[in-house]
């Protein structure tokens, strides 16, 4: 027995030996694989998630640059994120209340939220405000110097974006969110190259979210964006947005306006300026009083609603998201296919009497002239923006030639232009195109395009037939200065040839000095034009109740023998109560705008015989001299005079002149001089408002006033007083030379009904 | 034979109890031979030395102390300020401790024949101290809780009395069932005096709160009941009768204990079955250590992360050195790495059994299945928790966890078992 039980015990002791061994151990071990084979992946992944913590080294955003390569048009300062560390402070109760009290002072943030905030024992992160400037950084640091806190608040790098212009190409800018990501513009458009590559450092951190001593840590060097450089010079742009503000306020344009200036050679767009536009700095604030007005007027629970809406609307870029029928500017596309394919010349003869009757179209379609043009040749069609002339020539062409120069005059694809939304043309392809159909996009009615691919087409008119690629950005150059990438300014293709581009170019011209296209006329600079007066056909056949609404434009190039700039201005929906025609509304504005910009661009100034008669002359020096000196020296130019202030005594000096000396005085004008003792309630005038008014009553309403006028643009019979350099109202010196944009109110377009 | 009982040391008087077997079974030693060993004990540690066993020992304290450096300095230097501050300590203590073992190798075992009622009345005492001045008087310089336990007692250095414990009962136990080695079978001395003690260390163990000592105790207490004869269907109404006991403390009891509500056992449950709160909405249970056990254990992988190179101990994993040093392991060494220790676990134990059963006697069989068994039960449940297998409780691995006074008793448990072999006939190299 004694041996069987040492036996027994033997047995029971290996057995459960075993079962210890295989059972207990086993299972741990088919444990041990699950977790480590099987999920082995999925836990260690979610080991060095909490265990790594990584802090992005913000890159400094590229500047943008204007086409001077001087100014700054956008540029990134470093600023700075205020961070808690709540799990240093949570235990401290004296600490939390000194943080709360502090912070809340500097950061002017709520003291209660900010004591909440610093209990939380289980975060190391929590953001109080960001962005703050240097002075609020430096008040920070010295905060926690005189407190002796050295854990618990923290400042993080960060930069902010800021636009030294204001409102000046904000449309084309676009802006940046809370991230420095780029939400519009060129800010959206090249956000990878300018956003540069944000940095890490990458550290092991222990459970208490402290470094780990002994550890690695490895950084990731940030890699600063890269800077533009744009083709849009700002001196350009701020003229386009200076007269299309004008413009609008002069014609109280209802939906917003675009001025486009491209370089003709190259595609590089000087300036596009859109209005409403924005301030970038603070583009959710609206600017634009009629949207400010619509919006008042909502009843409240839309005004939400609505102010997205106009934000939006403000951050558009009109001049590549929006489309419009091109009208009548069209007509220099279509001259063109006619010249190159031989189907005319500038000398053929067509015979317009006021409409054409379409077969299968119940009402004839009209020219603008519904009297008729009678018979005269295609240079004198253009000038008198014949829509029959055109109609005709469409029906030379036929459908497939037509839309082969359609095509290749690009108004078939987008252009490609470097900003973001660029929207695609709308039209009748070749297959659907009826006679009807073909006649009427002769004069550019019908089928939508942007203004960019007007301007592109009107750019290939000028430069030789070449069509260029428009571009914003002329070069970009990273932050060592070299240039990583520089515009494309190859011509996509000749879509026709130099001498129909020549002779279109002389029509043009033709048509800016004395055809209907006169309102963009400009002294001495050669200018080359059409005029544009679309019908919003859809928009009217929306609400037939209310009426037709139109875009004025105006695209033209300058100087004629060697276009170098093209510009396009259009106002959409200008006020049916003052004027719609392309002519009277785009064209001084047009006219103003190239005033200006051909002499900073460098255009040469070259009168003609007749424009130097009527050009002004430079006013003499005559202040410090007596009266008497003073007439002498004008009476040797031709000039008159006027006094203000004592004239009595012949020997007093002049102490003031106006027109101011090196100013423009018109041939045969006054310089009105003032002498000691004049009265300033005397000498002021406040200026009349000559809208309207013909050459020989502006100048007779200037004299009544004691003011001057300069004449812009055409002088000939049946033109009226369009803009005024001076507004109405304002209060100038008796002498005061104001400038006056004469143009013609044309009604040149035709609405056409196209049902059967 | 008035010398058959004679000791290695010496003692004339022969133990009444050695089984008759067992002295006949002793090889006949030479009296000269038994005093020249008796002279030179001291010199001659080697002599009879088991040496298997030994190197087990040695080589599972060597890497359980470079673990434990590993698997401790980063936590040390930061609660601590001193990334050696555990390491120090428990080096210091396995050098005496193994200097101690191997002193207790030539201790003749037989002597602790006697000491048996000392033991057992020491152990019942500070168990009844832990329970007075910790849970009732709430004195914490002597009996500082730990959660809403009361396991430590501090008397000038700190130690668990479960653990003087384990090893009272497994004395008391080895010597009752070399006494009553041929009337297992019966209730009276098979049953009863066994449940009596096991009740008296199980139920005061419990009432420190302490659950896995409590569980050890019993399993401890069943597998030498079982292997000394005890009939098996007293395990079964035994085994019965204390599932119902639990099902009813968990259900109803212990709320009112430790301060912090509620019986925890039920939260460790919860956090067992669903270790990265997945299933539940709102998180589960507080499952912080044993998910960030298992993040360590996964970031293993097949072959670790390297030695010194766990990310997990940075303060993820809390104390790193005690319980669950083993998921470090799992995360430097990988499964390759862990599974090599869980063998040489097994070969200890493989070889603990081993000589327990060539033991001369059938004291020395128990008590060395005893020692072998404890060493056995907590590395395998210690690992089973670890790897979430069974639920978390708190039992430390031995040889590896951090703990001075519990390493010492462990390694001078060794000595016991290798001065079993030391007097048994197992071939020793």
């Amino acid at each position: 027995m004694a041996k069987g039980t040492a036996e027994k015990i033997r047995k029971k002791a290996m057995g459960l030996t075993a079962v210890l061994i295989i059972a207990g151990f086993g299972a741990a071990a088919v444990s041990l694989f699950r977790w480590q084979i099987v999920r082995g992946e999925e836990l260690s992944v979610k080991a060095m998630e909490q265990s790594l913590r990584s802090t992005a080294l913000p890159a400094m955003r590229g500047t943008i640059y204007d086409a001077t390569g001087t100014k700054v048009l956008a540029q990134s300062a470093s600023v700075w994120t205020v961070v808690l560390e709540p799990a240093y402070l949570a235990e401290n109760e004296p600490m939390r209340r000194t943080v709360a009290a502090g912070l809340s002072r500097i950061l002017e943030l709520d003291e209660n939220e900010l004591y909440e905030e610093t209990g939380d024992a289980s975060s190391y992160y929590t953001v109080v405000k960001r962005k703050i400037e240097t002075n609020v950084r430096d008040q920070i640091n010295q905060f926690m110097l005189d407190n002796g806190i050295n854990k618990g608040i923290r400042l993080i790098d960060d930069y902010k974006r800021y636009y030294p212009y204001g409102t000046v190409a904000s449309n084309v800018l676009g802006f940046t969110g809370a991230d420095n990501q780029g939400l519009e513009g060129l800010e959206s458009y090249y956000d990878s190259e300018l956003s540069g590559s944000t940095g890490r450092l990458i550290a092991a951190k222990n459970a208490w979210g402290t470094d780990m001593p002994f550890e690695y840590e490895q950084v990731i060097e940030a890699d600063n964006g890269h800077d533009l450089v744009l083709t849009i010079d700002e001196t350009v742009q701020s003229i386009l947005e200076k007269y299309l503000a004008q413009g609008i306020e002069k014609f109280n344009v209802g939906n917003g306006a675009v001025a486009v200036a491209m370089d003709v050679k190259t595609g590089g767009i000087l300036g596009l300026a859109t209005k409403p536009n924005y301030d970038p700095n603070d583009p959710f604030t609206i600017l634009d009083q009629k949207l400010l007005e619509q919006i008042a007027e909502l009843p409240e629970d839309e005004k939400e609603e609505a102010e997205n809406q106009a934000q939006y609307t403000q951050w558009r870029n009109k001049g590549v998201s929006d489309t419009y029928y091109p009208g009548s500017v069209y007509k220099m596309c279509t001259g063109s296919m006619g010249i190159e394919e031989g189907v005319i010349t500038q000398d053929s003869q067509f015979t317009c009497t006021g409409s054409v009757k379409m077969e299968g179209v119940k009402d004839p379609i009209h020219c603008w002239n519904h009297g008729g043009h009678g018979t005269t040749s295609f240079a004198e069609g253009l000038c008198n923006s014949c829509n029959p002339w055109f109609m005709h020539i469409s029906t030379l062409l036929g459908v497939n030639t037509f839309c082969k120069y359609r095509e290749s005059f690009g108004f078939t694809e987008k252009t490609g232009i470097d900003l973001p939304g660029e929207s695609a043309s709308l039209y009748h392809s070749e297959e659907s195109m009826l006679p009807i159909d073909l006649v009427i996009e002769s004069f550019g009615q019908n089928f939508s395009i942007t203004p960019i691919q007007m301007i592109t087409a009107c750019a290939a008119v000028a430069n030789g037939g070449y069509l260029v690629r428009p571009h914003v950005v002329d070069r970009i150059v990273d932050s060592k200065g070299n240039i990583v990438k520089t515009a494309d300014t190859s011509y996509r293709r000749q879509v026709i040839s130099e001498g129909t581009s020549k002779t279109l170019t002389g029509i043009l011209q033709q048509n800016a000095a004395s055809g209907t296209a006169r309102g963009g006329y400009v002294s001495g600079y050669r200018i080359c034009g059409k005029t544009g007066t679309s019908e919003k056909v859809a928009k009217h056949a929306e609400d037939l109740s209310k009426p037709m609404e139109y875009i004025a434009s105006y695209c033209g190039f300058a100087p004629a023998e060697d276009p170098k700039y093209a510009v396009l201005v259009f106002f959409d929906e200008p006020d049916r109560e003052i004027a719609t025609g392309g002519n009277a509304v785009a064209g001084p504005i047009f006219s103003a705008i190239m005033q200006e910009m051909l002499p900073y661009l460098g255009v040469e100034v070259q009168y003609t015989e007749d424009e130097y008669d009527q050009l002004g002359m430079v006013a003499p020096s005559v202040v410090g001299m007596t009266i008497e000196d003073a007439q002498k020296t004008l009476d040797d130019q031709g000039l008159y005079f006027d006094v203000v202030g004592d004239d009595e005594n012949w020997e007093n000096r002049v102490v003031e002149q106006i027109p101011e000396s090196g100013s423009m005085v018109p041939k045969g004008g006054t310089v009105v001089l003032y002498t000691s003792g004049y009265s300033i309630d005397d000498a002021l005038v406040e200026v009349p408002d000559f809208f309207g008014l013909d050459l020989v009553n502006a100048s007779y309403l200037a004299e009544i006033y004691g003011l001057q006028i300069s004449v812009n643009g055409s002088r000939d019979a049946g033109t009226t007083v369009m803009m005024q350099g001076t507004s109405a109202d304002d209060k100038v010196k008796q002498g005061t030379v104001i400038t006056l944009t004469f143009a013609e109110e044309l009604d040149t377009e035709t609405y056409v009904n196209i049902e059967e | 034979m008035p010398s058959a009982g004679r000791t290695a040391r010496g003692l004339t008087r022969v133990p009444q109890y050695v089984p008759e077997e067992e002295r006949r079974s002793r090889p006949p030693q030479k009296k000269h031979q038994r005093r020249r060993r008796v002279k030179y004990a001291l010199f001659s540690l080697g002599n009879g030395l088991d040496m298997p066993l030994f190197v087990f020992i040695m080589v599972l304290l060597a890497v359980g102390l470079v673990m434990l450096f590993s698997a401790s300095y980063a936590d040390s230097y930061y609660r601590e300020g001193d990334s050696y501050f555990y390491i120090q300590r428990q080096g210091k203590f396995a050098a005496a401790g193994v200097a101690a073992m191997l002193l207790i190798s030539t201790f003749d075992y037989h002597r602790l024949h006697k000491l048996t009622p000392l033991v057992m009345g020491i152990s019942v005492l500070m168990l009844v101290a832990v329970v007075v001045f910790g849970r009732m008087l709430h004195i914490d310089s002597i009996a500082p809780p730990e959660g809403v336990a009361y396991r430590w007692l501090n008397l000038g250095v700190q130690f668990q009395p479960s653990e003087v414990a384990k090893f009272a009962l497994i004395l008391v136990f080895a010597h009752l069932i070399s006494k009553y080695s041929d009337k297992m079978d019966t209730f009276r001395y098979g049953v009863l005096p066994f449940a009596g003690i096991l009740l008296l260390f199980g139920g005061l163990i419990f009432l420190e709160n302490h659950m896995s000592g409590t569980l050890i105790v019993l399993a401890l207490g069943a597998v030498m009941m079982f292997v000394g004869g005890t009939k098996p269907r007293w395990f079964i109404i035994g085994g019965t009768a204390l599932v119902l006991l639990l099902a009813a403390y968990m259900t109803l009891g212990g709320k009112d204990e430790g301060g912090e509500g509620g019986v925890y056992q039920m939260d460790r449950i919860a956090g067992w079955l669903d270790p990265f709160g997945e299933k539940s909405e709102g998180g589960g249970a507080d499952t912080w250590q044993i998910q960030q056990s298992l993040y360590a254990i996964g970031s293993g992988g097949l072959l670790g992360v390297g030695l010194g190179q766990s990310r997990q101990k940075y303060l993820y994993l809390p104390k790193p050195q005690n319980d669950f040093i083993f998921a470090i392991v799992c995360e430097e060494l990988g499964l390759v790495g862990a599974l090599v220790i869980m063998i040489l676990f097994a070969l200890l134990i493989w070889r603990g059994v081993h000589v327990s059963l060539h033991a001369k006697d059938r004291f020395g069989t128990m008590l060395g299945l005893g020692l072998t068994f404890q060493v056995g039960l907590q590395a395998v449940l210690n690992i089973c928790v670890v790897t979430n297998t069974i639920p978390n409780t708190g039992i430390s691995l031995p040889f590896f966890s951090s703990g001075g006074t519990a390493l010492m008793m462990l390694l001078g448990e060794m000595g016991i078992l290798m001065n079993i072999s030391r007097s048994a006939n197992v071939e020793k190299t």
